[in-house]
């Protein structure tokens, strides 16, 4: 039982931080913009196709390899969903977010919902159209291989996959670079004025639409890297957005709104009660486990996890 | 005899002769519509796309070989519809189906037997008749009249699945297996696989379930699955999942702990287990020795007929899914030569009635194609394959094996 508890316990952990990585790009956009975005899954499925295209590439081009080229092409996926999430941002979701919409009564709120609604059916069927619907992997000797610790008390071994340990770590130091960038950076502090308060930050000179169109931007591209680096051990078809992003939504909101780290904290949170209530629940109710914690934690504080203690981002 | 016919009379003939000429154009039309409606989204799409091909293949064959005879050389025109990733799309998507095309005279699908549970519900109220490869008992147990399910139905796969399992175990270490761990989704046709093992099978076997583990498909990490089944070291697992991403997972991450197919024997079930996706995204060494119980898969005499369907898809071999549309599709063909008219009310009696040997028959083991009063496949029976160097190939039953089954010792 111990073996049990301990692996439980451990994938829950790794797959949090996957999860909590995910959650960060959502908390930019919805967390800090309050822009509603229903595409973030779709966001989190062209990071995880753009991997499979560049990974295939790297192997044309005898780079990297199968053990590197899987997380050099999670990383590269995020540049790309940047300047699609900024474009994005700039002819469409602009007109419904930001400045633009502070005097309408609903604050843009309807036309986001519709807006981001129809920006996921597009890339969803895009997606159809484009790739196929063909269930696609990053290939990678690592997702059935792991690092055997132990053994630990009662002979119990600990497996940790490699995949996703090498994933986990990538998924910290994204996090880890963005939260720096975002506490220590002019840039950073720009982006926190604009969600703070968009009308003083004006009055001090920021660029506010400049400033939504870069988190935007930073919000689409850290989910595609945490959809990259899940592609190397999950099989994905156009429609797994769809699976995800309430898993999303239920991590900023535990997190706390407005917190990159409530954001993590909240991801990693869903990840860990999904895998350890395994094993008390039968396994099909792992789903219905998340969202007991999340309406307890949200009957208990409202303003999630971080939403007060942790420092707006 | 004397016949004088007037002028009346004879532009009454003529009239009548017109007439006659209509109804015969309007009882042989150009194209006869059947329908395909399997997932060509979501998780159970690559078995969707698998079923396509083969539907493709068989309309284009029969096309080619001059149509429908009896209603004049009529083409079979293929609709396809996907059902999406759930029940909810599935039937919307066998409404639509219905709604739009009033003139469809038989279908085929869902693949996912939940789906097929769904769909049936519609094309039964608009009396099409129905083929199915789906496993699900509960498809034909419900009275319906107009659904015929040319698989061995779960338990009936089940029934057969352990007993061999079983006789393979002691003939290899000589022990019989008591320990037996159980993993699958909760879909319809696992459901229905399971039943009859936890109600009887385990019990006659004098097997224990050290393990019995169900989750919803599709699955984002296995640990919870896997691990207490290294844990319990059973003889053998039986892997009930139903799509070929939860086969990667679970393949991969029995490897991980060091329990691959090849040192603990895994049975799977369900053609999603052999298809050639599979092979590329997980890998011919995490997949050797996996055994696989499904309902048909082409025998030796359908050689040049997989050496076609080889060539025009481009896919590495003819599988269950694949060989079970293109019968589908000659039975639909046969049927309509029977029944003489494009009426699905006829086709389907002559579906209900059929008793052959040959024809599509030989698409089926056993060759012989006839269905009971319930729409259930006389005689269907369980095909068993194993992953061995890359491939699947046939190890059950003795007369179609294409290699000798191996037990991992």
């Amino acid at each position: 039982m111990f073996e049990n508890i301990l692996n439980a316990v451990a994938a829950g952990l790794i797959i949090g931080c996957l999860y909590g990585l995910m959650c960060i790009g959502l908390g930019l956009i919805f967390g800090i913009m309050k822009v509603v975005n229903f595409a973030q899954g779709e966001f989190l499925m062209l990071g995880m196709y753009i991997s499979v295209y560049l990974v295939a590439g790297f192997a044309a081009l005898g780079i990297f390899g199968p053990l590197v080229g899987p997380f050099v092409a999670a990383i590269l996926a995020g540049p790309v969903l940047f300047a699609g999430g900024a474009l994005l941002h700039r002819f469409l979701i602009s007109h419904v977010s930001g400045l633009s919409t502070a005097a309408r009564l609903d604050q843009g709120g309807y036309g986001q919902l519709i807006v981001t609604l129809g920006i996921s059916l597009i890339l969803q069927n895009g997606g159809l159209i484009l790739f196929g619907s063909t269930p696609k992997s990053v290939l990678t000797p690592l997702s059935a291989r792991a690092f055997i610790l132990g053994p630990f008390p009662g002979n119990a071994l600990l497996f940790l996959n490699q995949a996703r340990v090498y994933a986990c770590g990538v998924a910290i130091v994204v996090a880890v670079v963005l939260w720096l960038v975002m506490e220590r950076t002019t840039l950073g502090k720009a982006l926190r004025a604009a969600a703070d308060n968009p009308v003083a930050a004006t009055y001090m000179g920021i660029d506010v639409d400049r400033a939504y169109r870069i988190a935007f931007g930073l919000g689409a591209a850290i989910t595609a890297i945490a959809g990259g680096l899940m592609a190397t051990y999950l099989t994905f078809t156009p429609f797994v957005g769809l699976d995800y992003v309430i898993i999303m939504y239920s991590g900023v909101v535990l997190g706390g709104m407005g917190s990159i780290l409530g954001a993590f904290w909240g991801g990693l949170t869903v990840g860990f009660v999904q895998q350890v209530s395994a094993l008390i629940l039968p396994p099909q109710l792992q789903n219905a486990a998340i969202f007991v914690v999340f309406l307890l934690i949200v009957g208990l504080r409202p303003e999630g996890l971080f939403g007060r203690s942790a420092e707006r981002a | 005899m004397n016949t004088k016919i007037g002028r009346r009379g004879a532009l009454a003939m003529t009239g009548a002769a017109a007439l006659a000429g209509t109804a015969r154009a309007a009882a042989a039309p150009k194209e006869v519509e059947i329908a395909l409606l399997v997932p060509l989204s979501g998780p159970w799409a690559e078995q969707g796309i698998l079923e396509r091909a083969g539907a493709e293949m068989a309309v284009d064959d029969v096309n080619k070989a001059g149509g429908i005879k009896s209603l004049g050389g009529a083409k079979l025109k293929l609709l396809i519809f996907d059902t999406g990733a759930t029940v909810e799309t599935a039937k919307d998507a066998a409404q639509r189906m219905i709604a739009q095309h009033p003139h469809l005279v038989g279908g085929m699908g869902c693949w996912l037997s939940t789906f097929t549970l769904a769909a049936t519900e519609v094309t039964e109220r608009a009396k099409l008749p129905w083929l199915t490869l789906s496993y699900a008992d509960a498809i034909t147990d419900r009275g319906f009249h107009y659904v015929f399910q040319t698989s061995a139905t779960a338990k009936t796969q089940a029934e057969q699945t352990v007993p061999f399992v079983m006789k393979l175990a002691q003939g290899a270490t000589h022990k019989r297996p008591t320990k037996v761990a159980i993993v699958g989704d909760n879909t319809a046709a696992s459901v229905s696989f399971l039943k009859p093992i936890k109600a009887h099978i385990l019990k006659q076997e004098k097997l224990t379930a050290v393990v019995d583990e169900i989750y919803t498909p599709p699955l984002a990490d296995a640990t919870t699955l896997v691990q207490p089944i290294r844990a319990a070291n059973p003889d053998f697992v039986l892997v009930l999942s139903t799509n070929d991403g939860d086969d990667k997972m679970l393949a991969d991450t029995f490897s991980e702990y060091g329990i691959p197919a090849s040192k603990m024997p895994l049975i799977g079930n369900g053609g999603h287990w052999a298809v050639p996706e599979l092979l590329k995204t997980t890998g011919a060494g995490i997949l050797q020795d996996i055994m696989v119980g499904m309902a048909n898969w082409p025998s030796k005499a359908l050689a040049p007929l997989v050496a076609r369907y080889i060539k025009r898809s481009g896919n590495p071999w003819m599988g269950q899914n694949e060989i079970f549309a293109y019968a589908h599709v000659q039975i639909l063909a046969w049927a309509l030569n029977k029944a003489k008219v494009a009426n699905r009310l006829n086709v389907a009696d002559a579906i209900r009635t059929m008793n052959i040997t040959d024809g599509p028959a030989i698409y089926f083991p056993g060759h012989h194609l006839q269905f009971t009063s319930i729409g259930r496949r006389v005689g269907a029976a369980l095909v068993i394959i194993q992953w061995q160097s890359g491939k699947p190939v046939t190890i059950f039953p003795a007369s179609a094996a294409q290699a000798k089954a191996i037990w991992p010792v």
